[in-house]
C-alpha cells in the first residue's frame, strides 16, 4: 500500500469513527432500543439493594439492551474518587453526590446543567427547599434531589426503664439523664450513657447552633470563620462537659463504628442519623434482638422545651457533563427520585424523601427524625465548604478539645482562621 | 608527481585500512548504549515523565477548576514560598526526619542481630526463622496494617487486655493515638515489623560470603567476639549494609500506608509525615500544585541524603580496586 492510500484509509477510518459517535451523541430522547451502559456510583448505605433492584428492572422494561452498572462507595475517600473520574473523560453517568459537596463539583462545570429539564422529573415543584437549594449554583439546577437524613438521639428504652428516667427535653435534662444512667451502668468499663466519637462534628453542630454560634458567617462573596464567638464557645463548652461525664467512645475516633459499637449492649444513647436503625437492628452486623427495645428523641436544647438546630445531611443526584447518555441518565435518576421508588425510601430505607409530599409517610421512629429535620441548619454553601471537610478542620478541633489538648478559645479560633482561609481561596 | 602519486595513494590506502578498524571501535563502543538504550527509554518514560510533570505542576497555580481544564496557572516558585514558611509544613519536615532516623536505626539494627542469629542457631531453627521473616515479608501491607489496627483498636483491642491482664497497668480503653509519641510508636513498630524481613535475610546472605578463614584467623589471634564482628565481618558486608541503609532512608521517609490505614484514611494533622501532607494537599484539598511543591521538597531531601550514600559507595569501589 503506497502512503498516501494508507494515509486515505486511516483518515476514512477516522471519520468513519467520528460519525459513529456522534451518532450516539445525538440521541436526545430515548426510544427504547438504545445501546450501552450507564454506570451509576451510590453511596455505600444510601438506597437499600430492594429500592436499587426495582428501580434498575423498570429501567431495563423500558430499555432492554442498556446495561446499569451500580457501584457503591465508601464516604471516607469518595471526593478522591470523584476528582480523579470528573478529571478524566468517562466519569460515571450518575453519581450520588453528599449535599455539602454539590457546589464544588457544579461550580467547574464538571455537572450537567439541567435546569430546563427540571419540569420533566416528578415532584420536582415539591421538592424539599434545602435539597433543591444545595442543587442549585448560581441560579442553575445541577442535580435532582434524592434524599434528607437529620440526626437525633437513639435510646435504649430498657436501660431508661431501669434507671427510672424519661428522655430528657433540655440540655441539663440530658445531663441529669445520662448521670444516672452512669450511676447505674457505669460499673461496666465498656458503658457509655451518651456515646460521642472524638471526631463527630455532625453531632458538634447542633450544640453550636443551639447557642447562637455559626461555623461561618458570609458578608457579599467573603467568609468568615465564627467558631471563635463567644455563643459557639459556650455551645463547645457544654458538649464537652456531656462528653467527659457521659462518653467513654475513642476521643480520636470517628461515627463509622457507632451502630456496630451501640449493638454490642454497652451504650445507651447515640446521636444517630434515621437509617442507623436498620444498622444496629440487622442481622449480620448488628443485634436484632434490640429492635423492640429503641426509641428515639431530638437533641434538645439549652432552652427547655425546645430542640436543638440540627445539621440537615442528604444526598443529591448528578449527571456528569461528559456522560454521552444524558437522556437515558436522566431517565433513571428520574426513576430512584420519583413517587414510586422515594417512597420505597421512606418505607424500607428510614430517611427523609425529597419531596414534601411523601414525608407523611414516616411511621414510627423515622417520623422523629423526620420531625427533628424541622430545625435544620446547613453547612455553608460555597464551592470551598468541600475542602473544609477535606481537611479536617472541625475534627481536629474537636479531638484538641475533648483530650484536653487544646483550650476551647485556641481550638475554635484555629478552627475559625483554617475555615476563613479556606472558604475565601 | 609520481612521489605525490604514491603519498596519495599511500594516503588513500592507509584510510581505506583504517577505515575497517575505525568503524568497528565506533560500533564496539556505541554497543553498549544501543544495549542499555530500551532500558533508559522505560526508564525516562516511567520516571522522567512523572518527575518533570511534578516538577511543571509544582511552578503553578493547580487547584480543582485547573484539573477539570486540564490548565494550570504560572506561578513561579510560589508554591514553595507558601510551604517554607507555613509552620505545619516545618514540623511536618522535622517529624519526617526524626521518624526516619529512627526506624531506619531500629529496623537496621534488629535485621543485623538477626542476621547474626540466623548465621550461628542451627539448621531447624534457622529455617523456621526464616521461614517466619518470610510470611511477614509476604504479607501485603494493607491487611497487615488492618490487623495491626485491630491489635491496638482503643475498644476491643487485644493489646490493652493483654497489658491489663499481666498487670503492666490499667488500659481499659487506652487510645494509642491520643497522644502522638504514642501513636508513632505503634507506627515505627509496625513499619519495623515490615522491614526486618527483607533487610535481615539480605544480610544473612551476605554474612554468608564472609571467608570462614579471616574469622578462623582473627580468632587464632585471640581477638574477641566483638572484636571479629567489628574488625572482619561488618567491614566485609559494609557495601551491602550501605545499600541497605540506604534503601531503608528511602522507604521510611516515604512511609504513607501505615499512618493512612492506621488512622483510618483521616489522620490527625500531629500525624503527618512528608508524605501524607503531599497526599493530603494535592487529593483532598484540592492543591496539587502544593502538594506536587511538597513532594519536590521531600525528593530533593531524599536526593540530598543518596548523594551521601553515593558518595560512600564510590570512595569505597576506590578503595577496594587499589
Amino acid at each position: 500500500m503506497n502512503p498516501r492510500k494508507l494515509l486515505f484509509s486511516v483518515a476514512a477510518a477516522f471519520a468513519l469513527l467520528a460519525t459513529a459517535c456522534g451518532g450516539t451523541n445525538s440521541t436526545s430522547n430515548t426510544t427504547g432500543n438504545e445501546t450501552g451502559t450507564l454506570t451509576v456510583w451510590l453511596m455505600n448505605g444510601s438506597a437499600p439493594q430492594s429500592v436499587v433492584d426495582g428501580v434498575n428492572a423498570d429501567f431495563k422494561a423500558k430499555h432492554p439492551n442498556v446495561t446499569v452498572n451500580v457501584e457503591i462507595q465508601q464516604w471516607s475517600d469518595v471526593t478522591t474518587k470523584l476528582d480523579t473520574a470528573f478529571t478524566g473523560s468517562t466519569p460515571p453517568d450518575i453519581m450520588e453526590l453528599g449535599n455539602t459537596l454539590v457546589a464544588k463539583y457544579a461550580s467547574v462545570g464538571a455537572l450537567a446543567d439541567i435546569t430546563s429539564k427540571k419540569g420533566s422529573f416528578e415532584n420536582s415543584g415539591t421538592w424539599l427547599q434545602s435539597l433543591t437549594d444545595s442543587c442549585t449554583f448560581q441560579s442553575k439546577l445541577y442535580c435532582v434531589p434524592y434524599y434528607a437524613g437529620s440526626r437525633a438521639i437513639i435510646y435504649r428504652t430498657d436501660m431508661f426503664a431501669a434507671a427510672g428516667v424519661q428522655p430528657p427535653t433540655s440540655m441539663d435534662q440530658l445531663m441529669t439523664v445520662g448521670q444516672a444512667l452512669m450511676a447505674k451502668y457505669g460499673s461496666d468499663p465498656n458503658f457509655s450513657a451518651l456515646y460521642f466519637p472524638g471526631k463527630y462534628w455532625y453531632a458538634a453542630a447542633p450544640f453550636v447552633w443551639d447557642f447562637g454560634g455559626d461555623i461561618a458567617t458570609s458578608s457579599g462573596s467573603k467568609w468568615s470563620g465564627a467558631l471563635n464567638s463567644s455563643q459557639a464557645q459556650q455551645g463547645l463548652t457544654e458538649l464537652n462537659t456531656l462528653v467527659s461525664k457521659l462518653s467513654r467512645a475513642d476521643k480520636t475516633g470517628d461515627e463509622l463504628k457507632q451502630d456496630a459499637a451501640f449493638a454490642q449492649g454497652h451504650i445507651a444513647m447515640i446521636v444517630a442519623n434515621g437509617w442507623e436503625v436498620g444498622v444496629i437492628t440487622d442481622p449480620k452486623s448488628g443485634d436484632p434482638t434490640l429492635k423492640d427495645k429503641l426509641g428515639a428523641f431530638p437533641i434538645p436544647s439549652h432552652t427547655p422545651g425546645q430542640t436543638a438546630p440540627v445539621f440537615l445531611g442528604g444526598s443529591d443526584l448528578g449527571i456528569a457533563a461528559k456522560s454521552k447518555n444524558q437522556a437515558l441518565a436522566r431517565e433513571w435518576v428520574g426513576l430512584l427520585g420519583g413517587t414510586k421508588f422515594q417512597s420505597q425510601m421512606v418505607t424500607v430505607g428510614g430517611v427523609i424523601p425529597n419531596t414534601t409530599t411523601l414525608v407523611s409517610l414516616s411511621t414510627g421512629l423515622p417520623a422523629i427524625f423526620a420531625s427533628a429535620a424541622k430545625n435544620s441548619r446547613f453547612t455553608p454553601n460555597s464551592p470551598n465548604w468541600a475542602n473544609v471537610e477535606s481537611a479536617n478542620v472541625l475534627q481536629d478541633m474537636l479531638v484538641s478539645i475533648f483530650t484536653g489538648k487544646a483550650s476551647i478559645p485556641t481550638a475554635t479560633s484555629t478552627a475559625s482562621d483554617k475555615i476563613t482561609t479556606i472558604l475565601n481561596s | 608527481m609520481g612521489v605525490a602519486g604514491n603519498a596519495r595513494a599511500g594516503v588513500v590506502s592507509r584510510k581505506h585500512l583504517e577505515a575497517g578498524p575505525s568503524r568497528y571501535v565506533i560500533a564496539r563502543r556505541l554497543l553498549p548504549y544501543a544495549l542499555i538504550a530500551p532500558a533508559l527509554l522505560v526508564i525516562a518514560g516511567v520516571l522522567g515523565y512523572p518527575l518533570g510533570m511534578l516538577l511543571w505542576i509544582s511552578t503553578q497555580q493547580y487547584g480543582f477548576r485547573e484539573l477539570i481544564q486540564h490548565q494550570g496557572v504560572f506561578i513561579g516558585l510560589q508554591n514553595f514560598a507558601t510551604i517554607l514558611t507555613d509552620p505545619q509544613f516545618n514540623y511536618v519536615v522535622r517529624t519526617s526526619l526524626l521518624f526516619t532516623v529512627i526506624n531506619v536505626g531500629l529496623s537496621m539494627f534488629m535485621a543485623t542481630v538477626i542476621a547474626l542469629l540466623l548465621e550461628r542457631v542451627s539448621r531447624p531453627v534457622r529455617i523456621l526463622l526464616s521461614s517466619g521473616l518470610v510470611f511477614v515479608w509476604a504479607t501485603p501491607v494493607i491487611p497487615a496494617v488492618n490487623l495491626w489496627q485491630w491489635m491496638f483498636d482503643y475498644e476491643f483491642g487485644v493489646v490493652n487486655w493483654l497489658l491489663t491482664h499481666i498487670g503492666v497497668g490499667n488500659y481499659i480503653h487506652h487510645n494509642w493515638f491520643e497522644n502522638p509519641v504514642q501513636g508513632f510508636a505503634v507506627i515505627t513498630i509496625i513499619v519495623v515489623w515490615g522491614a526486618i524481613p527483607f533487610l535481615a535475610l539480605t544480610l544473612y546472605a551476605g554474612l554468608t560470603q564472609v571467608p570462614r578463614e579471616l574469622v578462623d584467623a582473627a580468632e587464632i589471634d585471640g581477638a574477641r567476639p566483638w572484636q571479629v564482628l567489628t574488625n572482619v565481618t561488618l567491614p566485609i558486608v559494609r557495601p551491602l549494609l550501605i545499600i541497605l541503609f540506604s534503601l531503608s532512608t528511602i522507604w521510611d521517609f516515604g512511609v504513607f500506608n501505615q499512618v493512612w490505614v492506621l488512622l483510618n484514611a483521616r489522620p490527625n494533622k500531629d500525624y503527618f509525615l512528608i508524605s501524607v501532607y503531599s497526599f493530603q494537599e494535592s487529593f483532598r484539598v484540592s492543591k496539587y500544585g502544593l502538594g506536587a511543591a511538597a513532594a519536590v521538597v521531600m525528593v530533593a531531601i531524599l536526593a540530598i541524603v543518596s548523594i551521601f550514600y553515593i558518595r560512600e559507595t564510590i570512595r569505597l569501589t576506590a578503595e577496594q580496586s587499589q
